[in-house]
Parts: C-alpha cells; sequence; structure tokens
C-alpha cells in the first residue's frame, strides 16, 4: 500500500470509498438531473427558434384586409430602408405542419418564381440540391434536409394533398428536390400557389444586401408598419415570442429546480453530518497528539470541497452523456432540436454545489467549534 | 522541564464543586521517568492532562521550560504538543483507514518522509517489520498498542505522556509494553500513569494520587 499523508484531504476519500462513493453518487445524480431537464425543456424555445430560422435570412410582408396593397409596402419599404436592399420578392404562401417535441408547429410553403426560387434557397445557405427544382405551374416542391428528416419524407414523397393532415393542397404535392441546408424550408412554384390556394394573397419577402444589415432592416420597418394595414415577420419575432410563451414555464421550473437543490443539499448535509459523527475519534486522536483545531477543520472542509466539486463535474459529465443518447436515438431521427452545451442548463447546477457547500462549511465549523479531544481520549466519546 | 505549581481542576456535579485535582504541585526533570499511581477515579488522568496542555486547569499553572503552557493559544499548544510530547493512550486509538507505517507517521505528516526510516526501524524495534503495511483492524491488541508507542516516539519527543497504556493489555503484553516504552523512549521524560504498581518497576520516581491530592512520593 502506497504512503499517503495522513491528514492529506485526498486520503480519507480514497481509502474510504464506500462513504466516498454515495455522496459523490447524490451530488452527481442531483447535477444530471437538473441539467438534463434543463437541457431538455430549453430544447422546446430552441427547437422553435430553429425551425423558424429560416426568417433570419429575409423581411416577411404581408397586408392586412386590403390585398392590393403588397406592391406599395413593398415599394414604400425598398425605397425608405435604412440599409441597402438585394431583392424584393413576391410570393403565395400555403399552411403547413412540421412536427416537434411537443407536437406539430405550424410552418409555411412558400411559392416563388423559378429565379426568386433559386435565390431564396442560395439565401438560406442551401449547398446543394438532391434532385431538381419545380417546375412551373407543376405540384412539385422542394424541402430542405431537415424537413425531409422530421417529417421522414424522400424524393417523390407527397409534402402536401387533398388527404394529408394539416397539408392541404387540391393536388398531390410531391417532393421533387431536397436542399442541403441546417435551415427549416419548403418551397414550390408561385403559379401553383396561386391556381390552387386561397385566398389570393401576395405576399413578399425583402432581403438585405449585407446578411448583417437584416435585422436592423426588420427593426426598422416593424416600426415603419407600426398602425398600419400591414404586418412584417422577423426573426426577432420569433426570438421574442420563444422567449416570453415560456415565462410560466420556467417560473414552475425554477420553484421544482429550488425545492430539489434543497432537499439534496439536506440530503448531502445528513450524510456528511453522520460521517463526520463517525469520525469523532479521529479527530479527537489527531487533536490530542498535537494537530491543531484550525489543520482538521481545513482538511474536512478540503474533503468536503473535493467531494462537491468531483461530483459536480463528474454529474456534468453524466448529464452530456445522457443527453447525447437521448439526442440520438430520440431527437436526431427527428431533427429535433438539443443543445448539448446549453449554458442555462449548466448555470441552473450552480446552485447545487454552492448550497452543499454552505450546509456542510456551517455544519463542520459547529462541530469543531464544540469539540473536545479530551472526550474522546478520556473515552467520554466512542 | 515541567513545573506545576497549585494545580487544582474542578467540575460542577449538580451545583456541587467537585475536585478532580487539588492543589498538585509537582517537578517533572529532564529523562525522568514519573509514575502517578492511584485508583480508578482518584484524578490520575486529569492530573496527566493538565500536565500535557490537553486540559485547562481552573487553578494553579504548568510550566514547560519555564513558560506557562496555558496562556499559549490553543494553536500554540497544540503546536508544542506535536513537537515536544509523545501521547500513549489508554485505548490504541489508530486511523482505521491507514497502515500501521502511516498511523506512526500521522503525528507529523509534513516530516513523513524524514521521519519514514526512524518509524520503520520503531516499528521494526517492536516487532512491528513485517506488519507496517497492515491495517489496524488486521492487529492484535498488544500490537496496536506498540504501534501507537511508535506514533508517540517517532518525534524523538521531550516528554512522553502515557495514560494507562497496559490497561487494556494482559499482564504479559503490558510488562512488554512498559518494557518497549522505557527503552525506547531515549532522553525523553516519561510521566505515566497506571492503577498497577507493577506497572511503574522502572520508574525514577512514583507519586500517588487519591480524590485528586497528591499525597505519598517515593524516590
Amino acid at each position: 500500500m502506497r504512503l499517503l499523508n495522513p491528514i492529506a484531504p485526498t486520503t480519507f476519500l480514497v481509502r474510504n470509498l464506500g462513504k466516498t462513493i454515495p455522496l459523490v453518487s447524490v451530488i452527481i445524480l442531483a447535477v444530471m438531473l437538473v441539467q438534463s431537464i434543463i437541457a431538455l425543456i430549453n430544447s422546446i424555445p430552441f427547437s422553435i427558434r430553429t425551425i423558424y430560422r429560416y426568417t433570419d435570412a429575409m423581411l416577411g410582408v404581408s397586408p392586412r384586409g386590403d390585398t392590393s396593397q403588397t406592391p406599395f409596402l413593398v415599394k414604400d419599404l425598398v425605397e425608405n430602408s435604412p440599409v441597402p436592399i438585394d431583392r424584393a420578392m413576391f410570393c403565395r404562401a400555403s399552411a403547413t405542419q412540421v412536427k416537434s417535441i411537443v407536437g406539430k408547429w405550424p410552418f409555411v410553403t412558400i411559392g416563388l418564381k423559378p429565379d426568386d426560387l433559386q435565390y431564396y434557397l442560395k439565401r438560406q445557405g442551401s449547398t446543394k440540391l438532391e434532385g431538381r427544382l419545380p417546375k412551373v405551374g407543376a405540384p412539385e416542391a422542394v424541402i430542405s434536409r431537415p424537413v425531409a428528416t422530421n417529417l421522414q419524407l424522400k424524393l417523390g414523397d407527397v409534402l402536401m394533398g387533398p388527404e394529408v393532415d394539416g397539408m392541404y393542397s387540391p393536388m398531390e404535392v410531391k417532393i421533387v428536390g431536397i436542399a442541403e441546408t441546417d435551415r427549416w424550408v419548403m418551397v414550390n412554384d408561385i403559379d401553383y400557389q396561386k391556381a390552387n390556394h386561397f385566398p389570393p394573397i401576395d405576399l413578399a419577402i425583402i432581403c438585405a444586401k449585407n446578411r448583417a444589415d437584416q435585422d436592423k432592416l426588420d427593426a426598422w420597418a416593424q416600426e415603419r408598419v407600426k398602425g398600419k394595414r400591414a404586418q412584417v415577420f422577423a426573426y426577432r419575432e420569433v426570438e421574442k415570442d420563444a422567449q416570453t410563451m415560456f415565462e410560466i414555464l420556467y417560473q414552475i421550473l425554477n420553484a421544482v429546480i429550488a425545492i430539489l437543490t434543497i432537499v439534496i443539499t439536506l440530503m448531502v448535509g445528513m450524510l456528511m453530518n453522520i460521517y463526520q459523527s463517525q469520525r469523532l475519534v479521529e479527530f479527537g486522536l489527531l487533536q490530542a497528539i498535537g494537530h491543531t483545531k484550525r489543520t482538521l477543520v481545513k482538511r474536512v472542509l478540503s474533503e468536503a470541497c473535493l467531494v462537491i466539486i468531483i461530483g459536480w463535474i463528474l454529474g456534468l459529465g453524466a448529464a452530456q452523456g445522457l443527453l447525447r443518447v437521448l439526442k440520438r436515438i430520440l431527437m436526431e431521427p427527428r431533427a429535433f432540436a438539443l443543445d448539448l452545451n446549453d449554458p442555462l442548463s449548466f448555470a441552473y447546477t450552480v446552485p447545487i454545489p454552492i448550497c452543499i457547500l454552505v450546509v456542510s462549511f456551517a455544519t463542520i465549523m459547529i462541530r469543531f467549534k464544540k469539540f473536545d479531544p479530551v472526550a474522546v481520549v478520556e473515552r467520554r466519546i466512542v | 522541564m515541567i513545573e506545576a505549581a497549585g494545580l487544582s481542576l474542578v467540575y460542577s456535579d449538580h451545583g456541587r464543586e467537585v475536585y478532580a485535582c487539588k492543589d498538585v504541585s509537582l517537578r517533572i526533570e529532564t529523562s525522568e521517568f514519573l509514575g502517578i499511581l492511584g485508583p480508578s477515579g482518584s484524578g490520575k488522568s486529569s492530573l496527566l492532562y493538565l500536565l500535557s496542555g490537553l486540559k485547562d486547569p481552573s487553578h494553579g499553572k504548568v510550566l514547560y521550560n519555564g513558560a506557562p503552557i496555558h496562556d499559549l493559544s490553543d494553536e500554540e499548544r497544540s503546536q508544542l504538543r506535536r513537537r515536544e510530547f509523545g501521547f500513549v493512550f489508554q485505548q490504541p486509538y489508530l486511523l482505521g483507514y491507514m497502515t500501521a507505517l502511516e498511523n506512526v507517521l500521522s503525528v507529523a505528516p509534513d516530516k513523513a518522509d524524514q521521519l519514514k526510516d526512524r518509524a520503520i526501524d520503531l516499528l521494526d524495534a517492536l516487532g512491528l517489520a513485517e506488519k507496517a503495511d497492515r491495517l489496524p483492524h488486521t492487529l492484535s491488541g498488544g500490537e496496536r498498542q506498540r504501534v501507537c508507542i511508535a506514533r508517540a516516539l517517532v518525534t524523538d519527543p521531550k516528554v512522553i505522556f502515557a495514560d494507562e497504556p497496559t490497561a487494556a493489555l494482559d499482564h504479559k503484553n503490558g510488562v512488554n509494553v512498559m518494557e518497549i516504552l522505557n527503552r525506547h523512549r531515549g532522553n525523553g521524560a516519561l510521566v505515566m500513569v497506571t492503577h498497577d504498581p507493577s506497572m511503574l518497576e522502572h520508574a525514577n520516581r512514583i507519586v500517588r494520587i487519591q480524590d485528586g491530592e497528591l499525597v505519598v512520593e517515593t524516590g
């Protein structure tokens, strides 16, 4: 057996794995549970942002009430834009759906002219197209890879049709192309949309010349149409909605995590207290033979710190492992978004080690304040 | 070396004052083996703990090399105990998760490398060379007490305080432990309390204690 420093904080932990492992395990499980819950809950707004991220490449413009107003709206926005405009495209859209972790979410198939459609796919980061673009007026569509994964569709499958639930179209619209991009995209030909989808509202898409200016354009356009018979669709709204719609859920979650942290803290604090009680003879002996109270307190505090920090780090590792498995088995096959490095999920685990540290420190300080080594060597404590 | 003057320790027992030690004065010289003999409950252990600075007296003082021990802070007194004193208690207290050798070195972990050879020599001299790597639960009571003696001696202390070190052992093992302790203490003084006079065969001086008071001193 290797010679160890008897009062090094690691010595007790290494030589008493029967006590160290349960303590560390409780912390690991708590951290893993909290981080996994938060990461999974956060995957809902993250999914929303991922599904609708295509809107960050464009500004959507729609009239209210008067369907003939779209060209005037577009003219006004393009001529007065604070940033250079790359392209303004007229389009028609029809409602579709995609699947998410919490059920179906509304999506849209955008009908565009052939050259606009090519531009739009490029704008959405498409690097390659498997198949081809839709023919003019034909019931054909192009979807992006995440949509194909999400809806389990391939080339030749029906995207929309008279009997497709939530994705109605009078004819069966078949997939003729799958675009390689991480954006969620469904596009078809504008003439097919005009002939088959009602009401006949012309919408518009306006793209800033510089992608970095798109948000500036969106913000300006929101202010520009405020109070007018028009509305704009911008990614910043998606972000805002994804934030606000889960506010109550996060408040409930905060309460649940707080209770969980208190329970875990009490549990670990109690275990540490029991283990310390079992070590009174050790503390008494070491103090009697000349180790100072400060040395012993420092040692026990260091042991607590080590257990807590190791438990926390391993807990984060275990959560990563669990989330990776969940992502691979549950999320990726449906193109559901799950951020393994979600900073909020890490942040939610921080109170666990802090609370345990505070309780452990308090317990240790109280115990040593009253501790009398003579009581041990006189066998008043055995 | 150690001088106690008017040393008293008073407990309150249901409002009644009980003297564990009463007005004890004595001197302990360098290298001396002083035996403190008394029946159970006579206050001999309390006197030992007062002399070693483990307990604070109600009255009187203890001087170590002319300096009052009880004026030192708790931390300074701990350091004094660790550097200058060695302790053997009635029970063979050892750290259960440390080997015999590590237990011996537990008194001075900061000097473990320097003291390792001496610790091994001591264990060898005490007949435990083969068991240096064994954990305490695999040792007999006598062997554990010998490890405690090695721990008390490893820093070459100026004074060794022994509180009935043979109490938990049979007579043969007790005599053996006393011989070992006396043989290996070098120039260190030995202050030992016991109720068994046969364990003080090698003592230079024996004081008797009764109801907390020194009653007889023999040369």
